[in-house]
């Protein structure tokens, strides 16, 4: 009797332990190449610095300690943060509109705005980012156009603009298609019945489209957040030397002041700065959003 | 007053013509179905009503003010969705709000007025909730409520009751239609389920392909049909081809292939015109004796029992009357004909309706 009851339990059992093998490759691919290394860098932000190796096998604090009381760090923090947030902000906006006519679109349609949203992401960086400093630069197509119209030059490059234009082109896809994917799940007739009970077009979306989209706009707006901090390429190119953010000090740390624990120990401090903000985020805003899902 | 008037309204998508050329006016307080099947314009025309297409020829007159151009959050129209469209992420209370705080109804009013009208449908209580955590006959109420709490001055029903099983949807249709009596508003309803308009609707509007063709009253729709469309769309019947003979104000005989045959049909039918007969299949008696008082003026024929199926209530004969004709006769479960039986077939001139046209 209890070997009757018992055997389907654990047949079941051995069934979701196959399931679980399909993810196993996919495992082996992060813990190699993602979850080691961390480790590593988390063991060498604890080595000591030294002038004749990369560091001294002798654990210390003392990198922390130095990163956690330079007021230059925290400055560095604090405007990759903001970079992060303008952009992540910019992108919304813009996306949104995007999002919401892609999600609307009949299929046909659909296909060639996708195609025209992802098309950033089918030029590579370096290219793209030459491209903008063609458009972008003192003497580049925009200005000369401003001169013509006698407005003026706009520094629009090696400045925090600069970065600022870079980032948002580049992370909109990302931001179009998570707010797409949510815009798609609300049934037009809630928009509908909305205008019938009398909210103009204005107070539909505030009360109706945006409260419902809001799983999107969570994932959107994390995604593009934690890219654009940690983003090296764009906010150095088109950012020059004034721009100064997290990860172009950590390179900067490690390959020309060849101080791999001191640039390994900030890079720590940033990723554990990130992770509280963006799970504070979730927390607040995954509470305002709950009853839709 | 009327409260809802179309004034010769068309919508073309493209060169489609979805509704053409349609004039429909309800008087106040009037239950109307608008009853077609699929595709045929119904729920264009909801839309060009509650402002969500705009006509491309016509007008709209909502309580008498021509509201062609209006938005739809300036036509107060009430509207329910065949999905009920309830916010799924406010709860019933505030889904029954959300009407009156955009019309700016003052915050300590709106409770009371929402209690009220939850009371009513049958949701006393169940204001908390989710819609999700609702039933979907419980969906169906909120819905409702939801559209009668604004005071709307028309009632617009895209097929309300399709997404119900069928035991709740015959609950539903008295339900709703004694609200619309109570609140006395006048209501479209849009359905494609004929049982439901012709037990609904004070008066029923047939569109088929855009067109508009017939309004009147239920009775007037199944019996008196105006073109063979309306007559094979709702309900069952017979269609038998034939010519006009004689006729006199609305009696008349028509000449078929099994023989001349005694019906009433519309007074513009002339001699010599091609015409179809319909016949409803449960107007048809079915005997086993020889033509009985030929003198009473119905019509005889005789048939033999080609199919016969059990619909519970009652039988469902295919007759074989000659000259390639099956009529199909539907009658009670008292008198049981045997399939290959030869029986005599009889109706009323009464019962036959004669329309225009030949082929079918």
């Amino acid at each position: 009797m209890q070997a009757a009851v018992a055997s389907p339990r654990a047949r079941s059992d051995v069934r979701a332990w196959r399931r679980g093998l399909l993810i196993a490759p996919a495992l082996g691919v992060m813990l190699v190449f993602f979850v080691l290394p961390y480790l590593n860098l988390l063991l060498i932000s604890f080595f000591t610095p030294s002038h004749q190796a990369p560091y001294l096998r002798v654990l210390t604090l003392a990198n922390y300690a130095r990163v956690v009381r330079d007021p230059f760090t925290w400055g560095v923090v604090w405007r990759t943060l903001w970079l992060g947030a303008l952009t992540t902000i910019l992108s919304l906006v813009l996306s949104y509109p995007v999002a919401y006519h892609l999600a609307r679109a009949s299929r046909r349609i659909k296909g060639v705005l996708m195609i025209l949203v992802i098309s950033p992401l089918l030029v590579g960086v370096l290219i793209r980012t030459y491209g903008w400093i063609i458009l972008l630069q003192d003497t580049g197509v925009i200005n000369q156009g401003l001169r013509a119209l006698g407005i003026g030059r706009l520094p629009l490059m090696y400045n925090q603009t600069g970065a600022l234009i870079g980032l948002v082109h580049v992370f909109i896809p990302f931001m179009v298609l998570s707010l797409a994917g949510s815009i798609q799940g609300i049934d037009p007739e809630l928009e509908m019945e909305a205008r019938s009970l009398g909210a103009g077009a204005w107070r539909t979306f505030w009360r109706v489209t945006l409260p419902l989209s809001l799983p999107g706009v969570l994932a959107g707006t994390v995604l593009v957040f934690v890219l654009a901090i940690s983003s090296y390429v764009i906010p150095s190119l088109l950012g020059g030397f004034t721009v100064l953010t997290v990860p172009i000090l950590v390179v900067r740390t490690i390959t020309e002041l060849f101080n791999w624990p001191a640039g390994s120990a900030f890079a720590i401090l940033f990723f554990a700065i990130t992770l509280a903000l963006v799970w504070l985020y979730l927390r607040l805003l995954g509470r305002i959003s709950r009853p839709v899902t | 007053m009327a409260e809802i008037s179309l004034r010769r309204l068309t919508k073309r998508f493209g060169t489609v013509a979805a509704v053409h050329d349609l004039s429909l006016t309800l008087a106040s307080g009037e239950l109307v179905a608008l009853l077609g099947p699929s595709g045929c314009g119904k729920t264009t025309t909801l839309r060009m009503i509650a402002g969500f297409e705009s006509p491309t020829q016509g007008r709209v007159l909502l309580a008498d003010r021509d509201v062609t151009e209006a938005p739809p959050e300036d036509r107060n129209c009430g509207m329910v969705f065949q999905n009920y469209a309830l916010f799924p992420h406010l709860t019933v209370h505030q889904n029954v709000s959300f009407g009156l705080q955009m019309r700016k109804v003052p915050r300590a009013a709106i409770g009371p007025r929402v209690d009220e009208i939850l009371a009513r449908v049958g949701l006393g209580g169940l204001g908390h909730r989710y819609p999700r955590q609702l039933s979907g006959g419980q969906q169906q109420r909120t819905a409702l409520a939801r559209a009668l709490v604004i005071n709307p001055s028309v009632l617009l029903l895209d097929e309300p009751l399709a997404n119900l099983d069928a035991k709740l949807r015959e609950e539903m249709r008295f339900f709703i239609r004694s609200l619309v009596r109570e609140f006395h508003i006048t209501t479209l309803y849009v359905t494609h389920d004929q049982a439901e308009a012709l037990v609904l609707a004070d008066r029923v509007a047939v569109l088929i392909d855009g067109v508009l063709q017939q309004f009147d009253t239920p009775e007037a729709v199944y019996r008196r049909p105006r073109t063979v469309r309306v007559a094979s769309f709702i309900g069952l019947t017979n269609l038998i081809p034939g010519r006009v003979t004689a006729h006199s104000a609305d009696r008349l005989v028509l000449e078929t292939g099994i023989g001349p045959l005694r019906a009433h049909g519309p007074a513009d039918l002339r001699d010599g015109m091609d015409a179809l007969l319909s016949l409803r299949p449960e107007t048809i008696e079915l005997g086993t004796r020889g033509p009985a008082a030929p003198g009473d003026g119905a019509n005889h024929l005789r048939g033999i029992v080609r199919e016969r199926a059990f619909l519970g209530s009652l039988f469902d004969y295919r007759v074989d009357v000659g000259g390639g004709t099956l009529l199909r006769v539907q009658s009670g479960v008292t008198a049981v004909h045997q399939v290959e039986d030869e029986v005599t077939v009889s109706f009323q001139p009464a019962a036959g309706w004669v329309l225009p046209g030949g082929g079918g």
